[in-house]
């Protein structure tokens, strides 16, 4: 954001940082040997569909992006609408490496379809391989360019303590958004 | 207009230090084009200044209610918030404030209004949330602390004589150049730097200068108003938790969910890295820990315990 930006009045929404998605894929040795996180085999891309306007035109180019991924990745793609109004692409994989594959696939469609700035975020459903601790996400946020962890506990709670152990067990290996007040959850997800 | 702030909401910080920065900075320049250009005198300036601090104190209530987004609630609005504050008082000996609520998730509290008779006390949704109801308390005896020591009184002098100091230098610069000082044009014809430039220069560093006191003596009445809010309540170790609560890292995490707030996300501009250290050389409240072991010394005074 430069100075002209300011004096003219930004009204371009950030391009989406997509490349450090990949950072996850290098976590997941840690997850799974000190955290006992395991994938629960979804990921998924959350997205805001444009006004009815340019509905019709929109739907066709996104029915396109996914049927060109799911040509080419082994993912089952799911499309799912939530109560926000926003759009998700659930990608469901065994393999942790191949969902974040097919969501970077699905991120670079939309993108190339114009959908870029309305990417809001990718998220990564994790479960604990022993007992009955919570489920984590790893969130990343499209226009940060950075992971964070949530930690759902109920309708609209979440366990910060252990988010925050999260990030002190990964701050090495992932990029993780370093502004707390930033660490919005999504409650709900459908994945 | 005096906010109490205690989360550590660095983007809030930092608009309220540039906000006050900048006007004070409006207040200089405006004097040194006045008076330069336009060739008043000493006193229609002062005027003017005491003309600008009388508005800032008088409507310092609805102004800083205002500025913090903040909603006066009536007793049946939030009940038990009001029973609260009137124990407080009752306790403290002051008429009892307006209550108003901030809609965010930051925990915060703050005080304002330029006498006991026209003050508010203003608590955050978060706080309110996150804090249980000793802590409240305490911090709500904290903010009535500020009331009863009439802190906004007590930073309207201080911010005055800052914006005058400012306008003397100036002045005294001024004087000097023209002779005003006896035989003071000397170098007049010598240096080509001209006079307003090297005015409003001076004008700036004093600003700049005044303004770290400000906030200097706006830690210390911090201070005072702990010790008020450990008398008040009578257990210094509610206020000790609440403060710890409050700025620990955990209550910065948001409760919101990400679609609601997507719109915010375009606004997310300024690095953290940048906020964070501006709010730190430009602290209005004391450090955690400081504060933490003035309290335990007034709990040790009382003879409470500590954890």
């Amino acid at each position: 954001m430069g100075l002209r930006d300011i004096l003219s009045g930004r009204n371009k929404l950030k391009s989406p940082a997509e490349d450090r998605l990949f950072a996850l894929s290098t976590a997941r040795v840690t997850l799974d040997m000190e955290l006992g996180l395991k994938s629960a085999g979804a990921g998924g891309i959350v997205f805001k569909p444009l006004s009815a306007g340019e509905f019709v035109r929109a739907e066709n180019d996104l029915q396109q992006v996914l049927d060109a991924v799911a040509a080419e990745s082994g993912s089952r793609l799911e499309r799912k609408s939530d109560e926000y109004g926003y759009e998700w692409i659930v990608v469901r994989d065994a393999e942790l490496e191949d969902q974040i594959t097919t969501v970077h696939a699905v991120a670079q469609g939309l993108e190339e379809a114009g959908f870029g700035e309305r990417l809001l975020a990718a998220a990564f459903k994790f479960e604990p391989k022993f007992g009955d601790a919570k489920t984590v996400y790893w969130v990343y946020g499209y226009k940060q360019g950075a992971f964070w962890p949530f930690v759902p506990t109920g309708d609209k709670e979440r366990d910060n303590a252990e988010e925050l152990e999260l990030k002190a067990k990964l701050d090495n290996e992932l990029p993780i958004e370093p502004d707390l007040s930033r660490w919005f959850g999504l409650f709900d997800a459908p994945l | 207009m005096k906010r109490k702030s205690y989360g550590r909401d660095a983007g809030l910080t930092w608009r309220m230090f540039t906000t006050s920065f900048l006007l004070g900075l409006l207040y200089v320049v405006f004097g040194v084009v006045l008076i330069q250009y336009l060739n008043f005198g000493l006193v229609p300036v002062l005027v003017i200044v005491i003309g600008l601090a009388f508005f800032q104190y008088y409507t310092s209530d609805k102004l800083a209610l205002r500025a913090a987004g903040a909603k006066v609630v009536e007793r049946d609005e939030a009940p038990e918030l009001h029973d609260l504050v009137e124990r407080l008082c009752a306790m403290a000996d002051l008429p009892k404030p307006k209550v108003a609520i901030v809609d965010t998730d930051v925990p915060n509290a703050f005080a304002t209004g330029r006498s006991p008779k026209h003050a508010a006390v203003a608590v955050t949704t978060g706080l309110w949330r996150r804090l249980d109801k000793e802590e409240i308390e305490s911090v709500l005896a904290h903010e009535l602390s500020h009331v009863a020591n009439r802190d906004v009184l007590v930073m309207t002098v201080a911010s005055f004589f800052a914006m005058l100091a400012a306008l003397l230098t100036r002045f005294g610069l001024y004087a000097g150049m023209f002779g005003g000082f006896g035989g003071g044009n000397r170098n007049n014809n010598s240096n080509n730097t001209p006079v307003w430039l090297i005015v409003l220069a001076v004008s700036i560093i004093t600003y700049v200068i005044s303004f770290i006191l400000i906030r200097t003596i706006s830690r210390y009445r911090e201070y005072a108003a702990d010790r008020g809010s450990a008398l008040i309540t009578g257990a210094p170790e509610n206020l000790m938790s609440a403060l710890q609560k409050i700025s620990s890292q955990i209550t910065m995490i948001p409760d919101r969910d990400l679609r609601e707030v997507a719109g915010m996300n375009a606004f997310f501009i300024i690095p953290t890295s940048v906020k964070q250290k501006t709010a730190e050389l430009f602290m209005d409240h004391p450090p955690l820990e400081k504060r933490l072991a003035a309290l335990e010394k007034i709990a040790r005074e009382m003879g409470r315990p500590v954890a």
